[in-house]
């Protein structure tokens, strides 16, 4: 009985220190439509964890005392959630990635099995549209050379899309 | 701006035919004895792996044209654009009235009568539906999946994106292009039937008439 007791508490331990580490894996992260591979990637239903090191290489995101932050662009974290969306352990201080799409209003779509993590447009990219401006956008030409929407500023624009389908 | 995910592999034969003449012998006759007549480009094609532009614009068919004015404005949003009668016997579309309403705006700028108000654009423009955006997320995933050596395991995903967004003919087009049809147990035809045929495929560009000059 004793044993038991023993056992019970030891799985007991293990329970609660494991989810930290356990589930560590390779994952790739696909952000503004850029794949790069994390190596500590940690999934626990359907949230997705990563270093802050790996949040800065996938998205150019870096948690500041205000907010989550690239160049310009910065979203506060609610005060009362902020161990939603950062924890640390293990030596490294770990972020939400999954959390923090649902704060942008920013669809993910995941595929388990390939741990492929897909994020898709912000809210604030996709409502640009209802301002009338053109959504400016860089794409390469046969030859690799890249052209902005914007390089044509000041000229009227036919934008035509195809497709060899 | 080519809406492929084979990138140019898939547009560059139609970009550039006489490039491609030993590497895609069955391109039609007429494109290349076309492309032998114009000459070089004087326009800019793009090749969008990512189908971004159709993310960015909503956009759910191709040809589509967005007009843009020299301040960066929409002024006339998303419509079928097609600029020769090549598909003429398909579509049943004259493609006159939408050049002459381009030439018209050409020259009159956005005193055309055919450049829309704020409001209808908006009316238009704005769809800031959230299934539409899981739709590109699911579709994006596929293409990520596709790309990287799993094709069966992107059908689900594409499957999943055309299910959010049933309205997209480039989420099916594309997804069958990347493998068969029958992976989706139906066909374009079919589809196209499904939706009411091809002027539901292709709707008429909602053209007002031209003011008479006297």
């Amino acid at each position: 009985m004793k044993a038991n007791v023993c056992s019970g508490l030891f799985l007991l331990f293990l329970l609660t220190a494991l989810p930290a580490t356990a589930k560590e894996l390779h994952a790739t992260i696909v952000y503004d439509d850029a794949a790069t591979g994390v190596n500590a990637a940690r999934e626990e239903s359907d949230q997705l964890w990563i270093t802050t090191a790996d949040l800065k290489r996938a998205t150019r995101f870096e948690v500041k005392p205000q907010g989550v932050c690239r160049d310009e662009l910065c979203f506060p974290l609610p005060k009362s959630r902020q161990q939603d969306f950062v924890h640390k352990d293990s030596g490294a201080s770990w972020f939400n990635l999954t959390a923090f799409a649902q704060l942008v209003h920013q669809p993910v779509a995941h595929d388990p099995a390939l741990s492929t993590w897909y994020f898709g447009l912000r809210s604030d990219q996709r409502q640009m549209l209802s301002s009338l401006q053109a959504p400016d956008f860089t794409l390469p030409d046969l030859n690799g050379k890249r052209h902005s929407l914007s390089d044509f500023h000041g000229k009227k624009i036919l934008l035509v899309t195809w497709a060899s389908w | 701006m080519a809406q492929d995910t084979g990138g140019a592999k898939d547009a560059g034969p139609w970009i550039d035919p006489l490039k491609y003449l030993e590497a895609k012998p069955d391109l039609p006759k007429d494109t290349v004895e076309t492309a032998k007549k114009i000459g070089p480009l004087t326009y800019t094609v793009l090749i969008d792996e990512k189908h971004l532009v159709s993310k960015l614009y909503n956009m759910v068919n191709v040809p589509t044209g967005v007009w843009i004015n020299e301040k960066g404005r929409i002024v006339r949003p998303n419509e079928v654009a097609f600029v020769d009668d090549r598909f003429k016997n398909f579509t049943a579309m004259d493609s006159a009235p939408y050049l002459n309403a381009l030439k018209d705006w050409v020259e009159h700028g956005d005193k055309s009568a055919y450049v829309m108000s704020e409001d209808h654009l908006r009316e238009k423009l704005t769809a800031n539906d959230p299934n539409i955006a899981q739709a590109a997320a699911e579709f994006g995933l596929g293409e990520q999946l596709y790309k990287s050596g799993h094709p069966a395991e992107a059908i689900p995903h594409f499957k999943e994106a055309q299910r959010l967004n049933p309205k997209s003919w480039n989420y099916k087009r594309q997804a069958y292009a990347l493998s068969s049809e029958k992976d989706y147990g139906t066909t374009f035809r079919d589809e196209v039937i499904k939706s009411g045929g091809s002027k539901v495929y292709y709707p008429p560009p909602e053209l007002p008439q031209a003011e008479k000059k006297p």
